[in-house]
């Protein structure tokens, strides 16, 4: 009985992990204690994300033109999603080169966090395994 | 809102001025620091400042050695097929 429930719980510690690495960048490996890789990680993506935004401006977030982007860009956390909505209005221009550097910026950042969140998840199990273990 | 704020705010609505020039090109570099620092921070064991920041350096120049060498055969290439 309690091996199924321990189990359940391990899976929502994961579960938990990873959507706390999506929500924040680093904050992920901060929930399982790895404070200078969260802290390392944080600043890097929010700063390359910053730096995408910067260089094209919000405009760069197109969920309708620019899909595939889009879906890169999302990865960094759910707040996308509402610049996304705020750039619909189509008030925000933006072309040729400022476009393109922002998008690869910005979807490099969300790349590099699906990456940290997946490395989250494996330490976090890693973590769990090896605790559980100790206790045996 | 104050003046400093609003600034902040207005320069993420405005795009850049970015040429298609070769300076241009400069902008891989923060972008290849930012990769080899995040891959390196999954990668490692332990984070420790001074193997930290060697193994991301090192990963950090072979990706810019990379590529120079990259665009340098590819314009090569280009060189010979139009020559």
């Amino acid at each position: 009985m309690t091996e199924p429930r321990a189990k359940e719980n391990h899976t929502v510690f994961l579960l938990t992990v990873g959507l706390l690495a999506w929500l924040i960048p680093g904050a992920g490996h901060l929930m399982i204690k790895e404070h200078k890789r969260a802290l390392i990680i944080s600043v890097t993506i929010i700063l390359t994300f910053c730096a995408g935004l910067y260089a094209g401006s919000i405009g760069i977030i197109n969920p309708v033109g620019a899909k595939p982007w889009y879906v890169a860009q999302i990865m960094n956390s759910p707040i996308v999603a509402a610049l996304g909505h705020l750039a619909k209005t189509g008030d925000y221009y933006v072309f040729g080169k400022p476009n393109e550097i922002g998008q690869i910026y910005t979807s490099i950042a969300g790349l590099l966090n699906l990456l940290c969140i997946v490395n989250a998840v494996y330490l976090a199990h890693l973590c769990k395994t090896k605790t559980s273990g100790d206790h045996k | 809102m104050t003046i400093t704020a609003s600034l902040v705010m207005a320069s993420f609505t405005i795009p850049e001025q970015i040429g298609t020039t070769p300076l241009s090109l400069l902008w891989l570099l923060p972008l290849v620091a930012a990769i080899a620092i995040v891959y390196k921070a999954t990668k490692l064991p332990e984070i420790k400042a001074a193997s930290f920041i060697k193994e991301a350096v090192i990963l950090f120049g072979s990706i810019v050695v990379f590529m120079f060498v990259t665009a340098l055969i590819l314009y090569a290439i280009a060189w010979l097929v139009l020559e």
